[in-house]
């Protein structure tokens, strides 16, 4: 017996068999590694019962109808845009149509940007030869007429705000066959920098929406449907619905919602050059200096539409002011180019404060990144500037007791020390802002405090309420650096400390970004700006306070005129003196809209508040008066129109379909990660691999043995 | 000499193969070992109610406390999405809400350590949430998903909701992969 095992051993152990064993093992590692890959197939391939991937991956709008797999086209979309430029003010009209081409009753649900701070003030709806006019209403309010008119049969439309800048259309019963059209309005201020007017309409073709897990007829939830081309969850409501948008296939989309575009430019100036930044356009004059620019060809509607326009060669306009009347109350919106002359050449004296996050978390390109971004700094600073260095981790500590001079001998000096870091620790952001912000004024010379970090921290409200008492008249301009910095924190640090915020996302862009913002640093032209009446009295205006300007940059206010006021007048400080400027109002040219673009800027400047740590009740209640008043759309009041008369029969049916939409706010999971995957780690690899090799170096050493004996 | 090349070879795959295996071992180990700091700190967290780190030197402090009962999954949730953090747990994502809030919280972690628990949640199952006032919170399942991570994307929202977030697919030894396994949860109000 006990031989017989012996014998058997032996023969198991046969270096022939061994190789036999390590090449069975190499061989099911490889098998193995193939089902890994074969797993992602498998994905794919689970999901095709419910969902026909290569459909989707055509770029078609579709839309899962019905439980049992069916699918219906998707309303078909076609928009008109036309865009009405005079002066600073821009009105657009947005004509969206929604044909329904399919044979059963529709409601198109489209998600769609607008630009920043536009004001979207007016809802039509047409069907056939008649007009639905939309009402402001509370948003929870007008969702339920909404639904209401839905059920009953009605046709009805419903614009809400998502974020600031996406909103969400929604249409009911659009019957087979037939097309509902629907127009928004909206009021917007053109873009000044550098005397280069810009206007911009937002037309990206972003992520589609799918419904993905239909609620079926019988309310019970269905299963999730994954697409190559996108994917999402899917509930009764639009909201719901909207929390993962997966993006869209660019090119095939743009003959399934064409974007036809008119912009009429009344600028008030003559123009000397319209150009447009991504889109081939035709300029025709018209009647008294108007200039008529549409598309010119195929569209690619694929990238935003940026118009700019110049003046003139010197008859750039240096101040604009347009008011409107509305509800006895008096509107003006004030542009205002800061004086060029002697003070502004002047370069001011500084004091430059820069702060060095150097905790761990910034480990890797991000330190290189700002350690070149802070030398590029300090060689640009003057004899005549002041500054210090701080760096902070767990820690802070400063480079000089007091900030020095900029000498050559204390620029190498900061240039050593900064290069010399190196990263560790937490991120106590506490202990440097204390350090870095001295709650002082400083009369002869401009404080600016330049902060970079990567923002990760976790007592954003401590910090921010840190700012707000150790500010003084030092400016905080943040920078954030890495894959992915805390920018929420740190542009509302950056209001707060009433400075700016820039994003260096590249290490290719450190050089360019921190360049212009040193640049624009280094020219400041107004600060500490400040508007009163003729009389003197206080006025409500936005943005408040009004931030500081630096060359090229025009001062854009939006104000509220007390009564029996006929002017106003604007206080800062120009290069350490006084600057005054005297406004009177009886010659503003009256603009319809201008009372709308007050509203907007309050509704903003409420908003923001509440980000900064406002009693959230109070701010709503504020929002919904201002927005009710003007007729706006904001994040608590929706526009609704409804048809009076019932369309759809009750016995059928309505099927949601959503549009394709453009990306809205949030977080896109290959950004959050860099691009990388990290939510897997090498262990399993390595416990694998480590596994083969040992029992690989385990055969060759037997080997070896009965070689050598 | 070619007992010598043998030898050799014999010994790189030895060295080699040990400091994989190794590695790999450290890697499960330190998740494991850290979650038992984190709860420490956790503690602390909640009596002193302002984060409290694991250890000195870390860049992270503990945010949330993530469990469910049925699996008896019990981890303390970071703050932060970078490698560094998810080597010890789950991560939050900074820019998402917080659980106290209302609000969209997505938490991501590591498919072979803390978060390989996803595999096993299914729709109803109820997920609890502690916040740093050390209140709880309660999150039921809607559904489970697969994205591709360049196609993924996850929606601020003004409703109460839990994302969790992690690689797929999880049996995998390839660690580079494009693909998320997702876990949506409402919270229930209350």
């Amino acid at each position: 017996m006990g031989n017989e095992r012996d014998e058997k051993d032996k023969a198991l152990f046969d270096p022939g068999n061994m190789l036999f064993v390590f090449y069975v093992g190499v061989v099911m590692g490889l098998i193995f590694l193939a089902m890994v890959v074969d797993g992602r197939a498998a994905v794919d391939r689970g999901n095709r019962g419910e969902f026909n991937l290569s459909e989707v991956q055509q770029g078609e709008l579709l839309f899962t109808g019905t439980s049992e797999g069916k699918y219906l086209p998707a309303p078909q979309l076609s928009q008109d845009v036309e865009i009405y430029v005079s002066g600073m003010a821009a009105r657009t009209m947005v004509r969206q149509r929604f044909l329904n081409s399919s044979k059963e009753w529709q409601e198109a649900i489209y998600v769609f940007p607008l630009p920043d701070e536009s004001a979207v003030d007016r809802l039509r709806m047409r069907v056939g030869e008649r007009v639905i006019e939309g009402e402001i209403r509370e948003k929870i309010e007008a969702r339920k007429i909404y639904e209401q008119a839905r059920k009953e049969g009605k046709k009805a439309s419903l614009l809400a705000q998502e974020r600031p800048n996406i909103f969400t259309m929604s249409v009911a019963n659009i019957g087979p066959g037939e097309e509902v059209e629907v127009e928004i309005e909206y009021q917007q201020v053109v873009g000044l920098a550098d005397g280069v007017f810009s206007l911009r309409f937002p037309m990206v073709v972003g992520p589609r929406y799918i419904p993905g897990s239909p609620l079926k007829e019988n309310g019970e939830q269905g299963a999730i449907h994954f697409a190559g081309s996108g994917w999402s969850l899917d509930t009764d409501q639009v909201a719901d619905a909207s929390r993962i948008t997966p993006p869209v296939a660019i090119g095939a989309e743009n003959k399934l919602n064409p974007v036809r575009l008119m912009v009429e430019l009344a600028a008030g100036f003559p123009v000397a050059g319209v150009e447009s930044l991504y889109h081939g356009i035709t300029v025709s004059d018209e009647a008294r200096g108007t200039k008529l620019i549409r598309f010119s060809g195929e569209v690619m509607a694929d990238r935003d539409f940026v118009l700019e326009w110049k003046a003139e060669k010197m008859q750039s306009p240096h101040a604009a002011l347009f008011t409107e009347n509305r509800g006895g109350n008096d509107y003006l919106l004030l542009m205002l180019m800061p004086p060029e002359g002697e003070n502004t050449d002047k370069v001011l004296a500084r004091e430059l404060i820069f702060v060095l996050d150097t905790s761990g978390s910034m480990a890797g390109p991000s330190i290189i990144q700002a350690r070149a971004a802070l030398v590029l700094a300090i060689s640009r600073l003057h004899e005549y500037d002041r500054f210090n260095v701080i760096e902070f981790n767990s820690t802070a500590r400063k480079l000089f007791p007091k900030a020095e001079a900029a000498n050559v001998e204390n620029r190498d000096r900061a240039v050593r020390f900064v290069e010399s870091l190196q990263v560790d620790g937490g991120t106590e952001i506490a202990s440097a802002l204390n350090l870095a912000l001295d709650g002082r004024q400083n009369n002869e010379r401009i404080r600016q405090v330049i902060f970079l970090t990567d923002g990760c921290v976790g007592n954003e409200e401590t910090l921010l309420a840190m700012i707000g008492s150790r500010l003084g008249d030092s400016r905080l301009f943040t920078v954030g650096i890495g894959s992915a910095p805390n920018s929420y924190f740190m542009s509302r640090a950056a209001a707060m400390g009433r400075g700016s915020f820039t994003y260096i996302g590249k290490i290719a862009e450190v050089q360019e970004k921190m360049m212009a913002l040193f640049q624009k640093l280094e020219h400041p032209a107004v600060i500490s700006l400040s508007v009163v009446d003729s009389k003197g009295q206080p006025m409500e205006y936005y943005p408040d306070p009004i931030p500081d300007l630096y060359q090229g940059e025009p001062l854009v206010i939006s104000l509220k005129l007390p009564e029996q006021s006929d002017g106003l007048q604007i206080t800062g400080s120009l290069g350490g003196q006084l600057w005054q400027e005297q406004v009177h109002t009886q010659t503003a040219a009256r603009r319809p809209g201008v009372a709308t673009l007050w509203a907007r800027k309050k509704i903003r400047a409420l908003m923001d508040s509440l980000a900064l740590g406002g009693e959230k009740s109070e701010i709503r209640e504020k929002v919904l008066e201002t927005a009710l008043e003007h007729h706006l759309v904001s994040r608590y009041t929706s526009l609704v129109a409804v048809e009076k008369q019932a369309s759809r029969p009750q016995e059928q049916r309505v099927r949601q379909a959503a549009l394709k939409t453009n990306l809205p706010q949030g977080w896109q999971a290959d950004k959050i990660f860099g691009g990388t995957s990290r939510t897997a780690t090498p262990a399993a690899l390595h416990l694998f691999m480590g596994g083969l090799f040992l029992l690989a170096a385990l055969l060759l050493v037997r080997r070896n043995r009965r070689a050598g004996v | 000499m070619k007992e010598w090349l043998l030898r050799m070879t014999a010994f790189v795959l030895l060295v080699s193969g040990s400091l994989l295996f190794a590695d790999g071992c450290w890697i499960k180990a330190k998740a494991v070992l850290a979650q038992h700091l984190l709860h420490r700190a956790w503690e602390h967290t909640l009596q002193r109610g302002e984060p409290t780190k694991a250890w000195p030197w870390a860049d992270t402090w503990p945010m949330a406390r993530l469990r469910v009962e049925r699996l008896g999954v019990d981890l303390i949730v970071l703050e932060g999405e970078s490698g560094e953090v998810l080597a010890f747990g789950p991560g939050h994502i900074p820019r998402s809400s917080e659980p106290s809030a209302d609000g969209h919280c997505v938490l991501a972690g590591h498919r072979d350590t803390s978060f390989r628990f996803l595999q096993e949640l299914q729709v109803d199952d109820s997920i609890s949430l502690q916040s740093r006032d050390g209140e709880w919170y309660s999150y039921s399942v809607r559904a489970t998903a697969i994205g591709e991570a360049d196609r993924l994307y996850l929606e601020e929202s003004d409703l109460p909701c839990l994302t969790l977030l992690t690689c797929y697919p999880f049996a995998a030894l390839d660690s580079r992969t494009n693909l998320r396994y997702l876990v949506f949860a409402d919270r229930i109000p209350g």
